[in-house]
């Protein structure tokens, strides 16, 4: 049983086998990556679709009551295959060539292709020939890929993987578009498209791959800075076990796909790199759509292209005067091609490094200014201590809510939306979180100026003498009480307190100088300084310093 | 020094066909206005076969060359068809290949006879 769809194709409408309209579709999707190059590209496969259309109808007037498989096979044999036109290149006399003398060629041949694409091969391949796919692509000897893969192991495994399942092998490229086919979306890239591409071909949504890949970077990122954020949940393994898997292989990989993995650049690129089905109308939409900003890209596309072609093109006239027209021919092609390469190369890996150290850059600002954060409004209920009642309090307020939250929420939301890949900047939202930031920077001066204010007068050191009037005991012992813990975190603890809350703090930045005595007596002094806005202030908070406790044995700090 | 590999005869043989390939066509097309699949009856008929593959494309360039150019003509089944025919410049250019080929053919027939034995005698 085999299900029979109608399509209107070429102005005629056609019965045909479903199986056999795919086989269509492909073959169609072959020629148009045939004559990609072609200046009539999509008059010659119009022309052809025409005759397919007229072949087949031929096929349903003399009875047929559907098209076929065999018959679509027929009605292609026929027309010939892109492998076919390479074979003839021109067209045969009554000797037939040796066909599969020609496609070993191909193989080889590759570098002569101006589009070449990445494909695992199928022949020569030991797991999934994603291996002997690089070497090729490359021109390198596989053994090299697969000795380098297997030393870099925990990194190019994900890679492999990902490879394997998004490149297709080398017999899905004798027929065409077999499968989507995984390209860089140039259109919403962020850095190089890679993961809106990958989004395309795997159908899902890009925040969620950029997320996948943006995790272990993080984490790679906060592990550089020691903050090992998941000691606090004993997750101690956890991040560990991320961090040695994921965080260098998600950049390592991000790179390699980007170096490798084409930009979907014609319209025949993107309607692949979602799957849809190519003809002529899907073409029109698409461009339509396109066609906004598609003269900025070609313009920087084709100085890109020349910059490459030139060394290219010199090669080419330097070696055609020394050798033959036919040795010569394709090694400049070659080298042409190497020398892209290894532009690209210098150029993505350039782009990934400064991509990586903004990246760090950004996190680690984000870090900071929420340490600070974090510091600062747990701190809010010790605000008594430093500030005094009435405006300085709402200049602190204002700083930690405008200066540290504000860029923090901020720097998140527009990272989020980015990742969500939100395209449309929200003017209000952005200015409103500008001006707040700027905003904070009024209050800044504003709150040091009162608060060295506050500060700015010590009083006069008020002496207290205790004497140790017990001969017996000839010793003073200074024992801190046992430690207090606030918190045991880096970042919350707070050297000079043991204790604190609202009313009370206990004050750790005692300094003890033990003197000779100049009598035989001996005594502890206690001296009190303290700060204040004035001097009667200074000495009013001077006077509130309380020494924990005395024994007549020993002081107690 | 330079040798001569079943490669290279392949290379050569195919170069041969593909020179003679668009004066075939064009001296198909220079009878008159002809559908492409009556051009690739008559060249098969003429023992040289050519995919429709390879016709098209070729068509395509001699269109927007200037050589040929074509018209939809009303078929009783179906859409219109494309038929080609020669443009003025077409057949200018067909007059000089034809006068090539024929010297070419002259001098390859010439140069290609074995050497008659009653010159000697």
């Amino acid at each position: 049983m085999k299900k029979v769809i109608n399509i209107n194709f070429q102005g005629r409408i056609l019965p045909i086998e479903e199986a056999s309209y795919e086989t269509l579709k492909q073959y169609i999707e072959s020629l148009r990556q045939y004559f990609d190059a072609e200046e009539g590209r999509d008059e010659i496969i119009n022309d052809i679709e025409c005759r397919i259309a007229e072949l087949c109808d031929d096929r349903l007037k003399k009875g047929a009551v559907c098209i076929t498989e065999d018959d679509m096979r027929l009605i292609i044999e026929s027309i010939g295959r892109p492998a076919d036109f390479e074979a003839q290149d021109g067209f045969e006399a009554s000797a037939p060539i040796n066909s599969s003398n020609v496609k070993q060629e191909q193989f080889s041949d590759n570098g002569n292709d101006p589009q070449k694409r990445l494909y695992r091969d199928e022949q020569n391949k030991v797991i999934g020939g994603v291996c002997a796919g690089i070497a090729n692509y490359l021109k390198l000897d596989p053994l090299l890929v697969r000795v380098l893969w297997i030393l870099l192991f925990g990194i190019s495994f994900f890679a492999y993987v990902l490879l394997w399942i998004a490149v297709p092998n080398t017999s899905a490229s004798q027929v065409g578009g077999i499968r989507k086919r995984l390209f860089r979306d140039i259109d919403t890239k962020m850095i190089g498209g890679v993961c809106a591409g990958l989004s395309k071909y795997f159908g899902v949504r890009v925040g969620l791959i950029r997320l996948l890949f943006l995790i272990p970077t993080v984490l790679l990122v906060f592990n550089w800075n020691h903050f090992h954020l998941f000691q606090f949940w004993e997750f101690d393994d956890f991040p560990n076990f991320i961090e040695l898997t994921f965080s260098p292989s998600a950049v390592f990989v991000y790179i390699v796909l980007w170096l490798v993995l084409p930009e979907a650049r014609t319209t025949a690129d993107k309607l692949q790199m979602r799957g849809e089905k190519v003809d002529i109308n899907s073409i029109k939409n698409t461009i339509q759509t396109d066609m906004e900003g598609f003269g900025k890209r070609a313009q920087t596309w084709s100085s890109s292209f020349d910059k490459y072609k030139k060394p290219a093109g010199e090669n080419e006239t330097n070696k055609t005067s020394s050798s033959t027209a036919e040795g010569a021919a394709p090694e400049p092609a070659q080298r042409g091609g190497c020398l892209h390469f290894a532009g690209r190369s210098i150029t993505i890996l350039f782009k990934a490094f400064v991509y990586f150290v903004l990246g760090i850059i950004t996190i680690s600002i984000l870090a900071a200014l929420f340490g600070v954060g974090v510091v600062t409004t747990g701190l809010l209920p010790l605000r008594r201590f430093v500030l005094e009642d009435g405006a300085h309090n709402w200049y602190a307020y204002a700083i930690i809510v405008f200066f540290i939250w504000v860029p923090v929420i901020g720097i998140v939301t527009a990272i989020i939306r980015k990742i969500a890949g939100v395209k449309k900047a929200n003017v209000w939202v952005r200015g409103g979180f500008w001006s707040l930031w700027a905003l904070s920077w009024i209050f800044i001066p504003l709150f040091f100026a009162t608060l060295t204010k506050s500060f700015s007068k010590q009083n006069e050191p008020q002496e207290e003498v205790y004497k140790l009037a017990n001969a017996k005991v000839n010793y003073l012992e200074v024992s801190a009480q046992p430690k207090l813990k606030y918190y045991n975190h880096t970042w919350l603890k707070l050297e000079p307190f043991t204790f604190i809350d609202s009313d009370t703090v206990y004050v750790r930045n005692l300094r003890i100088r033990i003197v000779k005595a100049a009598s035989d007596s001996f005594e502890v002094k206690y001296v009190r300084i303290s700060n204040g806005k004035t001097l009667g202030e200074a000495e009013r908070l001077a006077s509130k310093l309380i020494l924990t406790s005395i024994n007549k044995t020993a002081l107690y700090f | 020094m330079f040798q001569f590999t079943a490669m290279d005869i392949q290379n050569t043989q195919s170069q041969m066909r593909k020179g003679v390939l668009e004066f075939c066509i064009l001296s198909i097309i220079n009878k008159g206005e002809v559908y492409p699949s009556d051009i690739i009856d008559q060249m098969k008929a003429a023992n040289l076969h050519i995919l429709e593959g390879t016709l098209y494309p070729l068509l395509t360039r001699l269109k927007n060359a200037g050589l040929l150019h074509y018209r939809w003509v009303e078929s009783v089944s179906g859409p219109p068809r494309k038929y080609f025919v020669m443009t003025d410049a077409g057949k200018e250019a067909f007059s000089v290949l034809l006068q090539t080929w024929n010297d070419m053919a002259n001098a390859v027939s010439l140069l290609t006879q074995p050497p008659t034995p009653n010159t000697e005698a």
